[in-house]
C-alpha cells in the first residue's frame, strides 16, 4: 500500500553518470519536480547514463553501477526528449518495485587486492602503523601544511562521476583531515558544448552545492534568487582569479552575464583549501574554463 | 532464580532482535568500497587526524568546572570564612594548570 502511494509520489532518486556533451541537458533534467539527483549511489535505485561514456571511464561506470544497492536499473539517455527520459525512469522504478529483481553486478565480488599483513586485522607493521591490509598501505604521517603538525595523508582518486566534480574530471587528491595538501589531474573533464556555460546553469550548480536545491530549480525555471541568500552562503575572497572571487562570479551570473575569468592553474587553486571550499571553487568555474585549465595542466 | 530468568530472557530477546534485524545480504566488494564517484583509493581508510577543537574544549571545561563549584561555594563562603577561601584557592590553582597547558598548546592563538 505505502509502496504504491507514498513512494511512487516521491521524486525519483537517480544517480547520473554524465558523458561528453550531455552536462547541460542532464542538469536541466534534474530541475524537474519528478526527478532528484542522488548525491551517492546508495541513495539511488536508477543509474542514468547520459551520452556515450568513453572506454577509459567504463570501469568507473561499472563500479558506480555496482554501488547502487540492488534492485537497480540502468537508463540510457542518447539525446531523447526529457519527458521521455523521465517516463522511462518512472517505468524502471515501477518495474523494480513490482518484480524486485534488478541488474546483476558488473564487477566481480572480490576485493581489489589480496589480504596481506599480520595481526588479527591484517594491520601488519608495529602498533597501529604500517602494513598493507587488502593491498592498500596504511596512511602515513607528513607535516600538515597549515601548522606543521604530523598528520596522516590519505590519497584517493575521485571522479569521473562524482556529482560535486564536473563530469569526467578525475582528481588524485591527498588529504590531511579535510585539507587538500596535494592535487593532480588524472583525466580532464569530458568536452561540453558552450551551452553548459549558460549563466543560469552555472549559478544553479553553485546553489545546489550550497544545498539550496529549490533555489537552483527556480533559477533554471528563469527566476532570480535573492542576492542576500546567495552572497551570505559564500565565504568572501574564496577562489579568487584575476581579482574576482566566487561572490563576484555568482553576482555576474545572477545578472545573466558571463563571469570574467582569465587563465588559472587548477591544482594551485585547490591546494591548501578545505574540501568544502575546494568543491565550491570547482562549482564556481564554468565547464569550458575547467576543461581548458585541466588540459593545460596535463600538457605541462 | 527469577533474576537469572530475567537476564537470560532479555539476552535471548536481544539475540533474536539482532538476528531478525541483520541485513539480509552482505555488501559486495564494490559496495564495501568508499564512494569516490567511480574512483579508487590508494591508502587504507584507517587514519589519524588532529581533532582541532580539543584544545578549545579543554579551556571550556576548565572554566565550566570553576563556575560549577563557585556557585555552592559562594553560598557558604560567609559562614566558613578563610577556610573556604583557601580551599577555593587550591581548586583554582589546580584548574589553572590546565589553562596554562592549553596556553602552551596555542589555545589563545586565533587562526
Amino acid at each position: 500500500m505505502i509502496r504504491d502511494t507514498l513512494a511512487a509520489r516521491a521524486p525519483a532518486a537517480v544517480f547520473a553518470a554524465i558523458g561528453p556533451g550531455r552536462q547541460a541537458d542532464a542538469e536541466r533534467l534534474f530541475a524537474r519536480r519528478d526527478m532528484r539527483r542522488a548525491s551517492t549511489p546508495r541513495d539511488a535505485s536508477v543509474l542514468l547514463v547520459a551520452g556515450d561514456i568513453p572506454a577509459e571511464a567504463s570501469e568507473a561506470l561499472a563500479r558506480v553501477h555496482d554501488q547502487i544497492p540492488p534492485p537497480r536499473a540502468t537508463v540510457q539517455w542518447q539525446g531523447e526528449d526529457p519527458d521521455r527520459i523521465a517516463a522511462r525512469v518512472a517505468e524502471a522504478l515501477k518495474d523494480l518495485r513490482g518484480t524486485g529483481t534488478g541488474e546483476a553486478d558488473r564487477l566481480p565480488d572480490e576485493p581489489p587486492n589480496e589480504w596481506k599483513g599480520i595481526g588479527p586485522h591484517g594491520q601488519g607493521g608495529k602498533g597501529m602503523m604500517g602494513g598493507t591490509p587488502y593491498g592498500r598501505p596504511m596512511a602515513m604521517t607528513g607535516p600538515d601544511i597549515r601548522d606543521g603538525l604530523q598528520l596522516d595523508r590519505y590519497t584517493a582518486r575521485i571522479g569521473p562521476f562524482a556529482p560535486m566534480l564536473p563530469p569526467g574530471l578525475t582528481l588524485e587528491v591527498t588529504l590531511q583531515g579535510d585539507v587538500i595538501c596535494d592535487v593532480s589531474i588524472d583525466s580532464p573533464p569530458f568536452a561540453q558544448p558552450a551551452d553548459a556555460d549558460a549563466p543560469d546553469l552555472c549559478l544553479a550548480r553553485v546553489l545546489r552545492l550550497l544545498g539550496l536545491d529549490r533555489a537552483a530549480d527556480r533559477v533554471l525555471g528563469g527566476k532570480r534568487p535573492g542576492a542576500l541568500w546567495v552572497r551570505g552562503a559564500i565565504p568572501r575572497g574564496l577562489g579568487r582569479i584575476d581579482g574576482t572571487d566566487i561572490r563576484g562570479r555568482v553576482a555576474a551570473w545572477r545578472k545573466g552575464e558571463a563571469a570574467p575569468l582569465g587563465p588559472f592553474d587548477l591544482p594551485q587553486l585547490l591546494t591548501g583549501a578545505e574540501w568544502s571550499e575546494a568543491m565550491l571553487i570547482l562549482a564556481s568555474l564554468p565547464p569550458s574554463a575547467l576543461i581548458r585549465a585541466a588540459r593545460a595542466t596535463e600538457a605541462a | 532464580m527469577v533474576t537469572l530468568a530475567v537476564i537470560l530472557g532479555w539476552t535471548g530477546l536481544a539475540v533474536v532482535f539482532a538476528v531478525a534485524l541483520a541485513p539480509s545480504a552482505k555488501a559486495s566488494a564494490p559496495q564495501a568500497m568508499p564512494f569516490l564517484g567511480g574512483g579508487s583509493v590508494e591508502t587504507h581508510a584507517w587514519q589519524r587526524f588532529h581533532f582541532r577543537p580539543y584544545t578549545m574544549s579543554l579551556l571550556f571545561i576548565a572554566f565550566e568546572m570553576e563556575m560549577m563549584f563557585m556557585y555552592p561555594w559562594a553560598v557558604v563562603f560567609v559562614s566558613e570564612g578563610i577556610k573556604a577561601l583557601a580551599e577555593m584557592g587550591m581548586f583554582l590553582a589546580i584548574l589553572s594548570v590546565g589553562i596554562l597547558y592549553g596556553w602552551r598548546e596555542g589555545i589563545f592563538r586565533w587562526q
